[in-house]
């Protein structure tokens, strides 16, 4: 059937040449969200690409949801909780790393991978690594270029 | 009378393509074969039938209906225009082509679907008389045939043992395309191949006033027992036309959709209370013959089932159509035979 | 006795003296394999048994219809079997609620329960050889560039037509609200575009993570002809490796997802 493009939300038009990645992260509240708190706090300055999206735990984030922010065109997306042992709420860390090493195949076997799709623990101290974790994933984005229009979850309607 | 040889039907797709038609055609695509865009090269498949239907093209999977958008605080509502791109659905089973009444019916009964229309419209029909069916085929038991012209702007024959056709343009539609064909179609005379035999499975009209009196038939829950309730049978029917609306929106814009919905899915009747009508899959089935066979033909006089055989080709559980439909009529025969006696 | 009057034998047996209330097993239908429901032992001998049983009857112990004729007796090859363990598993059915007519291509079993089945698991089928022709089919399209697969899937995918025969098919899609369902938000596109048939099977596949036993009835099903054994495939080769999970061996079986392990891998974490 025809596939009608129309302007979403996103302003700017991406070519590679005037690419700005957008990144979209999943943040747990207890550990990395604070991580990313101290990393402004310490005056640590990291690429503005990121748009951080709190949860109370990594184990409550759906896969779906990461679905929905590649249908709504993130360039790539970051999950990031408490390391092994810190969650606030015992085990949801544990439950969420079984799944992303699942979910995390399965997407890469489906054309989602290696720069688009990250994963990480950042404890509340590590506001550097944060910072760091950023900066890193932005420059490895920026070199991967933008995911329109091989995004193959990409909304265009 | 015009001739097309056979090795020239690629050319007379191309060369109405050429004169702006949008060429539809019996393509294959790995292990089916379907309806597609034709294009140069793409080898079009004459025997068999395709997976997807005539439908897909003039009701199709989806479809934008409306639009809106946000612009400040104010809701603006957008012109949407219903598409209608000039085709021509070229070499499509008889059965295929006797759908389209069934369908101009139901989008033009209480109200004009200015979209079905639209592309109704911009829309030939071609089709090719079978000289061969599978055991799935049951046409002749609903008042269709092998030759069927109804709902064909143009006919193909099959002629010389398969090495042409005898093309037939029936309507100002058909007449338009074979002038758009031009050299292509050849003049000559020809006589057609024999049809497929195909025999009649069942009397439409006993099933029919069986169906008219056994809702509550206890039947119902064997006929429908090894349905497990998907949408394969309803997408393939190139007559079922049942929909769903769904807006799909950003914070800034909003487009209804119009996608197809099947009554086999426990969701399509279910109310916001939690209350279903039809809340067990015998229902669903009860659902879909008696649509086709018992109220479309009380409220249209109609028989809203081709035959085309596709439900049966499908269904992953050997349900069809044709089999509720065979039993029914051995049941009626038996009560028959048995009062007789 | 052959294979198919061994099935036929004993499935009468079990309905004449209650065993069993119904027997799913197949029949022959104009040259395909298609399910039956049997409740009297006269029909017996319409079943069939062959390599083109395709369909995993499992599926059907979600359907009401046959859940009240509990127990049940089902026709069942190896994947089968382990789906009907995993369905006991997940406490989906009771364990004495199947007896198993366990079959496999060269073998017939006998009538068996649960226990008995997933012994027979162990001894017979717990190393089944793989398929090679998926296995080549899984390797090709991972050896591919992440953009050659975001291309190959975005192809198959508008294939779909999202009829959810796929879903029907499967034993392990027996939730009654469907994801796919919600509407209340609409997690998932019913429109015919990329982005909701994107979801609609990935979801499918990882949903089925420690669930599936790569008995191919949804690719069967499927009428658009989608590969979806690759993604399935694709799931149990990192169930296997990551976790050494196989599913249907284990009445006792933990949900994968569902539970963890403290030394569960983590290299892919930064």
């Amino acid at each position: 059937m025809e596939k009608i493009e129309v302007q979403t939300e996103v302003k700017t038009e991406n070519t590679r040449e005037a690419f700005d990645p957008r990144l979209v992260a999943f943040v747990c509240n207890w550990c990395t969200y604070a991580g990313a708190d101290l990393a402004g706090t310490s005056r640590l300055q990291y690429a503005p690409n990121v748009r951080i999206i709190k949860l109370p735990c990594t184990g409550r984030i759906d896969p779906l949801l990461v679905l929905k922010a590649f249908e709504g065109g993130a360039d790539a997306v970051l999950i990031s909780g408490c390391h092994p042992g810190d969650c606030h709420y015992t085990s949801g860390n544990y439950h969420a790393r079984r799944r992303w090493s699942v979910f995390g195949k399965l997407l890469a076997f489906a054309g989602i991978g290696g720069h688009r799709l990250y994963f990480s623990w950042v404890s509340a101290a590590e506001g550097q690594k944060f910072a760091d974790l950023i900066n890193s994933i932005t420059k490895e984005v920026l070199a991967a270029g933008p995911f329109d229009p091989i995004n193959p979850a990409r909304r265009r309607i | 009378m015009k001739l097309l040889r056979a090795d020239r039907l690629a050319d007379l797709a191309a060369a109405l393509a050429a004169q702006g038609y949008r060429v539809i055609a019996p393509i294959r695509q790995g292990r089916i074969v379907r309806l597609a865009e034709w294009r140069p090269g793409a080898a079009i498949e004459t025997s068999g039938i395709s997976a997807n239907s005539v439908k897909d093209f003039l009701f199709p999977r989806s479809e934008i209906i409306d639009r809106y958008s946000l612009n400040g605080g104010d809701f603006v509502q957008q012109e949407v225009s219903p598409e209608a791109i000039k085709t021509v659905v070229l070499a499509v089973r008889p059965c295929d082509a006797e759908s389209v009444s069934v369908l101009d019916t139901v989008f033009n009964w209480d109200s004009n679907d200015v979209f079905y229309n639209a592309r109704r419209e911009a829309c030939t029909v071609v089709s090719l008389a079978c000289v061969r069916a599978d055991e799935h085929c049951f046409c002749t038991s609903v008042g269709g045939s092998p030759e069927s012209a109804e709902g064909a702007d143009a006919v193909l024959r099959v002629a010389g043992g398969g090495d042409k056709f005898i093309f037939e343009p029936l309507t100002p539609k058909g007449h338009a395309l074979a002038e758009a064909a031009g050299g292509v179609l050849a003049e000559g005379v020809a006589a057609a191949d024999p049809v497929a035999e195909i025999p009649r499975r069942f009397d439409v009209k006993t099933v029919t006033e069986w169906l008219n009196k056994n809702f509550d038939s206890p039947l119902w829950q064997e006929f429908a027992a090894a349905c497990l309730g998907c949408g394969a049978c309803a997408y393939a029917c190139p007559s079922c036309h049942c929909f769903d609306m769904q807006d799909e929106s950003t914070r800034k814009e909003s487009v209804r959709y119009r996608n197809w919905d099947t009554c086999g899915l426990a969701l399509f009747t279910l109310h916001t209370s939690g209350h279903n009508p039809r809340s067990t899959q015998t229902a669903r089935w009860r659902q879909r013959v008696m649509h086709k066979l018992s109220y479309i033909p009380q409220r249209f006089n109609l028989t809203a089932c081709m035959g085309c055989g596709r439900c049966s080709r499908l269904c992953p559980n050997g349900l069809g159509i044709s089999e509720t439909c065979e039993k029914i009529a051995q049941l009626c025969k038996a009560n028959h035979e048995g009062r007789a006696r | 006795m052959s294979i198919v009057d061994a099935i036929r034998a004993d499935a009468a047996g079990l309905l004449q003296t209650g065993r069993a209330k119904l027997v799913l097993g197949y029949r022959s239908r104009r040259g395909q394999r298609v399910p039956i429901l049997l409740t009297d032992a006269a029909g017996a001998d319409q079943l069939v048994y062959d390599a083109e049983c395709r369909q995993n009857l499992a599926a059907y112990l979600r359907k009401p219809e046959v859940r009240q004729h509990f127990p049940v007796g089902v026709v069942a090859a190896p994947p089968v079997m382990r789906s009907l363990v995993m369905l006991s598993a997940e406490s989906q059915i009771a364990a004495d609620a199947v007896t198993v007519l366990a079959v496999s291509e060269n073998e017939y079993h006998g009538a068996l329960d649960l226990a008995a089945t997933v012994q027979l698991l162990r001894e017979k089928y717990a190393n089944l050889a793989p398929n090679e022709e998926l296995l080549r089919k899984v390797r090709e399209v991972a050896a591919m560039s992440e953009e050659e697969r975001a291309a190959f899937w975005t192809e198959q995918f508008s294939k779909c037509t999202r009829c959810y025969a796929c879903r029907a098919a499967c034993p392990g899609c027996y939730c009654q609200w469907c994801v796919a369902k919600r509407n209340v938000p609409q997690w998932i596109s019913t429109a015919d575009l990329a982005h909701g048939t994107f979801a609609w099977n990935i979801t499918r596949a990882f949903h089925h993570a420690g669930r599936c036993t790569l008995c191919g009835a949804c690719e069967a099903a499927c009428p658009q002809g989608l590969p979806l054994m690759l993604l399935n495939a694709c799931v149990a080769e990192c169930v296997e490796k990551e976790f050494g999970h196989k599913t249907g061996y284990d009445l006792a079986e933990k949900p994968l997802i569902g539970s963890w392990r403290p030394d569960d891998d983590d290299g892919f974490v930064r």
